[in-house]
């Protein structure tokens, strides 16, 4: 019977409200009970990795910077390990947000600190390939292999990322044993942690701020020097005066994520659009923003991610210990844009997720669960967005002015979704597995890898049929020169408006290739310091 | 300010237009006229469900014992695990943005409407008077059809019920899972959210 590694947790100190206590001005929209006004010299949309990243530069610049943030402030005490609070607390659409025809799933943050709070820590620098492919491409400046190399090192300093020096959890033991079985290579993933328990709840919130999320760096230090923070606000839509804003309307949410009737307007020199690549792009549809090509909200990216269940003798206890530390990219770059390339990691699995992951019901599904301390998963990680057949999606709005992601899964990433099952598999056998089956709904257990072959063979690869996730927003706000393609520019300025500038992963002209927070918090370094240069007339790097 | 009620409604003509949950013209003319004939039920006053009407709710009640199989109901009793599972998925599918609420809506009044569930391969019967078998002859032909909307509403259904019910600490029981550790939170002036801290300093 697996047991419990640790019993309980305590004397964790709580950062925010240590700071809250201390004087910050931290500002919960959904108490408001009339309209307000407030104003800053940048008003920044959204805390994430974007976000949180460009308040600390800005804020040590010495400019007055406002964090708006739709999500709710939550802190360490509120970290209890829970799934059901977590999905609710930090998650958009309580870990039910979908594309448009249901076929994919998406995990996004929705908290103060964004997708950095509950992702899995995973930081990889954007792949030479990637940075390559957007210069050809977009005609992207200052942002090659050389150019990019100082930001990624000053933010893997500032967050602490380097390779995870523990062994393994069993479950990503899996992956580093069956490519070894197969000659196959892999590595060590880097993780931006501090102090780490190697406890395996990153995904509900760092219970002991171990995680180097934004939550406990740039926001606090951000806040710290006079930065003010606008929680439970959700930014509606830009007030503009020709190509100016000249600030943004907000909408105050109550406990529900209901609108509470109350308007907050924010007045700003500069306005710096945070938000991701689904929320982002929508509010600048709402907004009806000056983009006479139509491209905003186009070439959204999600890293496709499939996934592959194993069953071992052995306990795998998939729930605990670092959630991510083994990867291979072995069959990510045979080619840069033909058929598409995955990166190979693991996945931990709690049971609500699990449940989901599993897409079935009944004594099978009954079965599956009931052998969760034996269970293992792999997962692949399909790079969207190096082909003329892989354009990823588009932002629409519902009749309400919320996003809809239209991203349908078409034949050049389902021939992909395909050979992820086949070489999943054969890792997950030749590290030992029992049975092995993929996450379709068609598909039952094989005891072989001979027969595991031969039944993915067969398997009709179709939408709602293969489970297809993604943790990974990008994109829908491309950077570039080309203005073609393009609506932002290398410096993060949106090529039709003045002073409005884009920072976060939205800017990504395809999918990173690899787990994105490290790609945004460089990217959004580079951007940001210009910024502030910009701003302050003061030489900063 | 829009209540809940009418956050729900799929009134809208977009919404009747975007309407392709099961992908022909029959089913979706179908919920409609379930809704405007009144075979719908609305959600009662002071309800403490923000999104599941009576009817959503008899389709789950019946539909979550065949979705979970020997994993329900945990340490629960059937009707507190059903009412936890109800109230779990209340709070889901409330926080789903627009699109995928009116879906849901929709699909919802469709399956409460009988002769929409003939002609979605469910029986006549009301839920809850569909014996286990009929239910899982019902789910078994949402997952294997050749129609994706069909599929979705299958993948829709079976993820919904099953994290609402194994995020439940009293379902570890049946899968093996020994759960988190206890989380002692350390308090700050006295405080230990920042909801107690804000209401204070507002």
């Amino acid at each position: 019977m697996a047991k419990k590694v640790f019993e309980e947790i305590r004397g964790i100190t709580d950062p925010i409200l240590e700071g809250i206590s201390n004087g910050w001005i931290t500002l919960d929209a959904g108490e408001y009970t009339e309209n307000a006004t407030l104003e800053a010299d940048v008003a920044i949309i959204g805390t994430g990795a974007g976000g949180g990243t460009t308040a600390e530069i800005l804020a040590k610049a010495g400019l007055k910077v406002l964090l708006i943030e739709e999500g709710p402030l939550k802190s360490t005490n509120d970290f209890k390990m829970d799934e059901r609070q977590a999905y609710k607390d930090l998650y958009q659409e309580n870990a039910g947000r979908m594309n448009k025809d249901g076929s994919m799933s998406i995990l996004q943050g929705r908290c103060v600190g964004g997708t950095t709070v509950i992702n899995w820590t995973s930081s990889f620098r954007t792949p030479d390939q990637t940075l390559q492919y957007w210069g050809d491409k977009f005609s992207t400046k200052g942002v090659s292999k050389e150019e990019m190399a100082p930001w990624f090192a000053k933010m893997e300093e500032r967050l602490n990322i380097a390779p995870w020096a523990f062994p393994a959890n069993e479950n990503n033991a899996v992956l580093s044993r069956g490519a070894d079985a197969l000659d196959i290579p892999w590595k060590v993933i880097p993780r931006n942690v501090a102090g780490c328990w190697n406890l395996g709840y990153c995904g509900t919130g760092c219970p002991t701020n171990a995680k180097q999320s934004m939550l406990v760096t740039t926001i606090p230090s951000a806040m710290d020097e006079g930065s003010q923070l606008l929680y439970s606000a959700r930014a509606e839509r830009l007030i503009m005066d020709d190509k100016k804003v000249t600030g943004i309307e907000v909408t105050a949410l109550d406990k529900s994520y209901r609108p509470t009737g109350v308007k907050v307007t924010v007045k700003a020199t500069t306005v710096v659009l945070a938000a991701g690549g689904i929320n982002g792009p929508a509010m600048m549809l709402r907004s009806k923003a000056p983009d006479p090509k139509g491209l905003v909200g186009k070439r959204t990216f999600f890293h496709p991610t499939i996934f592959s269940f194993a069953s071992f003798e052995n306990e795998i206890n998939p729930y605990y210990g670092a959630p991510q530390s083994i990867y291979s990219d072995h069959y990510q770059w045979d080619t840069v844009d033909g058929p598409v390339g995955y990166k190979l990691e693991v996945p931990p699995l709690h049971p609500g997720l699990t449940s989901v992951l599993l897409m079935g019901h009944g004594e099978a599904q009954f079965d599956e669960m009931n052998k969760l301390p034996n269970l293992s998963s792999m997962i692949a990680l399909l790079r969207d967005g190096f082909n003329e057949d892989s354009q990823g999606g588009a932002i629409e709005l519902a009749d309400d002015g919320s996003a809809i992601i239209d991203y349908p899964i078409n034949d050049y990433l389902w021939e992909g979704v395909k050979r992820t099952h086949l070489s999943m598999a054969e890792l997950q056998f030749a590290a030992g597995a029992k049975a092995v089956r993929p996450a379709h709904t068609e598909a039952k257990w094989e005891t072989s890898w001979e027969d595991s072959k031969a039944a993915i063979n067969k398997l009709d690869y179709s939408a709602s049929r293969a489970l297809v996730g993604s943790a990974h927003v990008m994109g829908g706000m491309t950077m570039g020169e080309d203005l073609d393609q393009c609506v932002v520019g290398s410096d993060g300025k949106y090529h039709y408006l003045d002073n409005l500038y884009v920072i976060d992963g939205s800017v990504f002209p395809t999918s990173i290739g690899a787990n994105p927070q490290l790609s945004i918090y460089g990217m959004s370094c580079r951007l940001a310091t210009g910024l502030a240069e910009k701003l302050t007339g003061k030489k900063l790097s | 300010m829009t209540t809940p009620l009418e956050q729900a409604l799929p009134t809208t003509r977009r919404g009747f237009l975007q309407l392709g949950l099961m992908g022909t013209a029959t089913l979706a003319l179908g919920s409609t006229v379930a809704t405007l004939t009144g075979c719908t039920s609305p959600l009662e006053k002071n309800s403490e469900y923000k999104f599941l009407q009576p009817n959503d709710r008899e389709f789950f009640a019946a539909l979550i014992p065949a979705v979970l199989n020997k994993g329900f109901p945990g340490e629960l009793s059937h009707d507190a695990a059903i009412k936890r599972t109800l109230l779990a998925l209340d709070d889901l599918i409330y926080t789903l943005q627009y699109h995928n609420r009116i879906q849901m809506r929709q699909l919802f009044d469709a399956l409460s409407f009988a002769p929409i569930r003939i002609a979605a391969g469910a029986s006549w019967a009301s839920w809850k008077d569909m014996s286990p078998k009929q239910i899982d002859d019902f789910l078994v032909g949402w997952r294997d059809s050749m129609i994706p909307q069909k599929r979705m509403g299958y993948v829709a259904l079976s993820k919904l019920i099953g994290i609402s019910w194994y995020s439940q600490p009293e379902s570890f029981v049946s899968t093996g899972y020994p759960g988190p550790p206890t989380k002692i939170p350390t308090p700050v002036a006295g405080k230990i959210s920042v909801s107690s801290m804000s209401a204070e300093n507002s």
